[in-house]
C-alpha cells in the first residue's frame, strides 16, 4: 500500500514546485486572499453593528471575526480539481495519463495535495497566526488549545479529501459536455453558501439546515471551523468527525463507479 | 474467479516460456536446425489484434440556428465506425509502419492498443495482456509518443519529468542510471536536461518525449507521428535513435506517420488502413513491386489532335491495362502509363514517334508517396484477410 502510494508522491512535490515557479502569481494570490477576507470581515461587522443582539446564529461578534478568517484559512485547503479534469479532457491530455501505470484519480489527489500545501504555507498559516494573535490580544478571548488545533487539522485533512473527491465526480461531467467553465462558476457560487464559507450554516433556517445535514458540503468548511471555535464537544464532536469520514468513503465509492463508466465510453478528443 | 483464471494463464505461459527457453538453449548447442521444431504449438506474437471495431456515437447535428434548436429536441444519433474489423499480428522486434490518410482510424487503433480507448467489439493482446481489461499492467509494458502532445511536465525542468517517471514506472536506481546514459547518448538530452520543458524547441521536446517513453525500457513502443513538424536533421536523429533502440532491446515499434521517409528508413513491414479497413499488410518491397512497377511517360506533342485516337497498346502488342494513354488536349501532352516489366521506354517512344512529332519527354518513377496516395484515392483492395 505504502509502495503504491509512493509512486504518486512526485505529483505532490511537482505541483508544489510548479506553483513556486511562478513567483508573481504567488504574491498576487496572497494579496487577493487577504483582500477578500477583509471584505467579508467588514461586511459582518456592519451586520453585527446594525443589530442589538449579542449573538447571531450561535456566534458572538468576536467569534464571528474568528469564523470569517478561519473560514478563509480552511477554504484554501479545499482545492478545486474539476478544472484540471476539464482541461485534461478538452486538451486530450487525459490520454497521457492513461498510458501510464497509474490511477488517474490518485494522481489528481496527490497533485491537489501539493497545491494544498502551497496554499496552506502561503496565505493560510499567515492569516491563521494573525487571527490567533488578534483574538488573544485585541478581542481578549482564550487562545486555542493544542488538542483543538490537532482536531481541526484532522478535520481539515478530511475536508480536503471530501472536496477533492467530490470535485473529481463533478469534473467527470466534462467527459460528457467537454466544457465545464459555466458549470464551474455555478458550482463555485453555490459552494460558497453550502459549505459555510460565506455564511455560517447556523444562520440558515432550521429546515434548510436539516437538508444540508444530508449533503457533503457542510463537512468541507463549516465543520472544521466550528471545531476550531470549540462549538462541538463529546458525542457531537465524534459524530461530525465520523460524518466526514463517511463522506470520504461514500464519495470515493461514487467516484470509482463514475470513473469506470466514463472510461468505458471515453472519447479522447483530437489526434 | 476471473482473476484466478488470469493468474493461472500467466503461470502456464510462464512455464511454457521457461521450458521453451530451456529446450532452446539445449538444442542450440546440439543442432541449430532443430530450432524450427521446438517452437511452441501456437506462436505467441507480441501484439495480436483480433477483429477489432470501434464505433463512436454522437448526437445528430443540424445546420444553422434553426438546426441547433432542433438538435435540442431530437434524439437521433450518428454512429461512426472509426475502426472496422481490423486484425493483424506483430512479432517481437518488428518495426511496423501503420499508415493511412487523416481520419482513417490509425490513432484510434493505437489508442485501443494502449488501453486509452476500449474497443466496441473484438479484442487485442499486447505482450499477452488485454489493454482494455488491465490497462495499468499493460502500461508498464508500453511506451507511447504522441507527436502532437507531450507527456512531460510542462512547467518543470526536463530532469524532473524523468525523476517522476522513474517513480511511476518503479525503475530501480541502477537501471535508471544505465538507461539515462543510453538515452543521453542516443538522443543527446544533456544539452537541455535542466531547462523547463516549455522552453524546449519542438525538436528537443520530441527527443525528450521519446526518451521519456523509453525510460522504463518498454516491450512495445507506439509512435504516433513522431517526426511531425521536425526539420530534416532532427528527423534523421529521431529515426537513428528508433533504429538503435530497436536493435539493442528488440523493442517492437509501431509507427504511424504521414512522412514516407520515416517508413522507407525504418519499416520492413507496413499496414495500410483506409476508412477503418485494413487494405494492405505486407512488406514494403512487395508494395513497391506491386504498385511501383508502373511508370508514367509524359510526352509533349506538336499536334495534340492527332493523339486523340492513338491505340498504343494494340500497336505494341500488349494488354490494354499494361499501356494506358491519356491525352491532355489543353497542354498538348500525352501521358502514357505502363508496366516497366512488360514495356521499355524506347519501344513506346518509337511507337508514338511513328505517328506524331514529340517536343519533349519526361519519365516519372512511381515513388512510395505516390503509391500511397494512389491507394488512399482509389482504395485499391490488394488483399483482405
Amino acid at each position: 500500500m505504502i509502495k503504491r502510494l509512493k509512486i504518486y508522491l512526485p505529483f505532490t512535490v511537482n505541483e508544489l514546485k510548479r506553483r513556486l515557479a511562478y513567483k508573481g502569481a504567488f504574491y498576487v494570490f496572497i494579496l487577493i486572499s487577504l483582500f477578500s477576507s477583509f471584505i467579508s470581515y467588514y461586511l459582518w461587522m456592519a451586520v453585527y453593528g446594525s443589530t442589538n443582539r449579542q449573538v447571531l446564529g450561535g456566534l458572538s461578534q468576536k467569534e464571528m471575526v474568528v469564523y470569517v478568517f478561519m473560514a478563509y484559512v480552511t477554504s484554501f485547503i479545499t482545492i478545486s480539481i474539476s478544472d484540471w479534469v476539464s482541461e485534461d479532457v478538452v486538451k486530450g491530455t487525459v490520454a497521457m495519463n492513461l498510458i501510464k501505470p497509474i490511477d488517474y484519480r490518485m494522481s489528481l489527489i496527490f497533485r491537489a495535495a501539493g497545491d494544498m500545501i502551497y496554499r496552506f504555507l502561503a496565505p493560510s498559516v499567515l492569516i491563521w497566526i494573525g487571527i490567533e494573535v488578534y483574538k488573544v490580544v485585541v478581542l481578549g478571548l482564550a487562545p486555542v488549545t493544542a488538542g483543538r488545533v490537532l482536531l481541526y487539522l484532522l478535520s481539515c485533512a478530511m475536508s480536503f479529501l471530501i472536496y477533492v473527491l467530490f470535485d473529481f465526480c463533478f469534473g467527470m461531467v466534462a467527459f460528457f459536455t467537454t466544457y465545464l467553465l459555466g458549470l464551474m462558476m455555478v458550482q463555485e457560487a453555490l459552494m460558497g453558501f453550502l459549505t459555510g464559507q460565506l455564511i455560517p450554516i447556523s444562520f440558515f433556517p432550521e429546515a434548510l439546515q436539516r437538508i444540508f445535514d444530508f449533503l457533503p458540503f457542510t463537512s468541507m468548511i463549516y465543520t472544521p471551523v466550528m471545531i476550531y471555535l470549540g462549538k462541538y464537544s463529546g458525542e457531537e464532536l465524534a459524530f461530525v468527525l465520523l460524518r466526514q469520514a463517511a463522506w470520504v468513503a461514500i464519495l470515493y465509492g461514487i467516484g470509482s463507479l463514475i470513473w469506470k463508466k466514463v472510461t468505458k465510453r471515453l472519447v479522447v478528443l483530437g489526434g | 474467479m476471473k482473476q484466478f483464471d488470469d493468474i493461472l494463464l500467466k503461470i502456464l505461459n510462464g512455464m511454457q516460456d521457461l521450458s521453451f527457453l530451456y529446450k532452446k538453449r539445449r538444442l542450440d548447442s546440439v543442432n541449430m536446425r532443430n530450432d524450427i521444431e521446438i517452437l511452441p504449438e501456437r506462436k505467441r506474437f507480441m501484439i495480436e489484434v483480433n477483429h477489432i471495431f470501434k464505433e463512436f456515437v454522437s448526437p445528430k447535428k443540424y445546420p444553422g440556428l434553426k438546426g441547433a434548436v432542433k438538435g435540442l429536441f431530437s434524439n437521433e444519433k450518428i454512429v461512426k465506425t472509426a475502426v472496422d474489423d481490423i486484425s493483424f499480428t506483430i512479432d517481437k522486434g518488428e518495426i511496423v509502419g501503420y499508415i493511412g490518410s487523416n481520419g482513417a482510424g490509425k490513432s484510434t487503433t493505437i489508442k485501443m492498443m494502449t488501453g486509452i480507448l476500449n474497443p466496441t467489439r473484438g479484442n487485442c493482446q499486447v505482450a499477452g495482456i488485454d489493454p482494455s481489461k488491465r490497462r495499468r499492467e499493460n502500461a508498464q509494458n508500453i511506451g507511447v509518443v504522441f507527436g502532437q502532445r507531450t507527456q512531460l511536465w510542462w512547467d518543470l525542468p526536463l530532469s524532473e519529468s524523468f525523476t517522476i517517471l522513474k517513480e511511476i514506472y518503479d525503475v530501480p536506481d541502477q537501471e535508471f542510471q544505465r538507461q539515462m546514459a543510453f538515452l543521453n547518448r542516443v538522443l543527446a538530452l544533456e544539452e537541455f536536461f535542466d531547462r523547463p520543458v516549455r522552453t524546449l524547441s519542438l525538436g528537443q521536446r520530441m527527443r525528450a518525449d521519446l526518451g521519456a517513453a523509453l525510460l522504463h525500457n518498454p516491450k512495445v513502443l507506439y509512435l504516433d507521428e513522431p517526426t511531425i513538424g521536425l526539420d530534416l536533421v532532427v528527423k534523421d536523429n529521431i529515426r537513428e535513435a528508433i533504429k538503435e533502440i530497436n536493435e539493442k532491446y528488440q523493442t517492437t515499434v509501431i509507427l504511424t506517420t504521414h512522412d514516407i521517409g520515416d517508413i522507407e528508413e525504418l519499416c520492413s513491414r507496413i499496414i495500410i488502413i483506409d476508412k477503418g479497413h485494413k487494405i494492405y499488410d505486407g512488406s514494403l518491397a512487395r508494395l513497391k513491386d506491386t504498385f511501383g512497377s508502373r511508370r508514367t511517360m509524359s510526352m509533349e506533342i506538336r499536334q495534340p489532335e492527332k493523339a486523340k485516337g492513338i491505340q498504343l497498346a494494340r500497336a505494341l502488342g500488349v494488354r490494354e491495362e499494361d499501356c494506358v494513354s491519356v491525352v491532355d488536349q489543353e497542354n498538348g501532352i500525352l501521358n502514357v502509363s505502363f508496366d516497366r516489366h512488360k514495356l521499355q521506354v524506347p519501344q513506346i517512344l518509337a511507337a508514338v514517334m511513328e505517328q506524331m512529332e514529340i517536343k519533349d519527354v519526361r519519365i516519372q518513377e512511381t515513388e512510395l508517396a505516390q503509391i500511397v496516395k494512389e491507394i488512399y484515392n482509389h482504395g485499391i483492395v490488394e488483399e483482405k484477410s
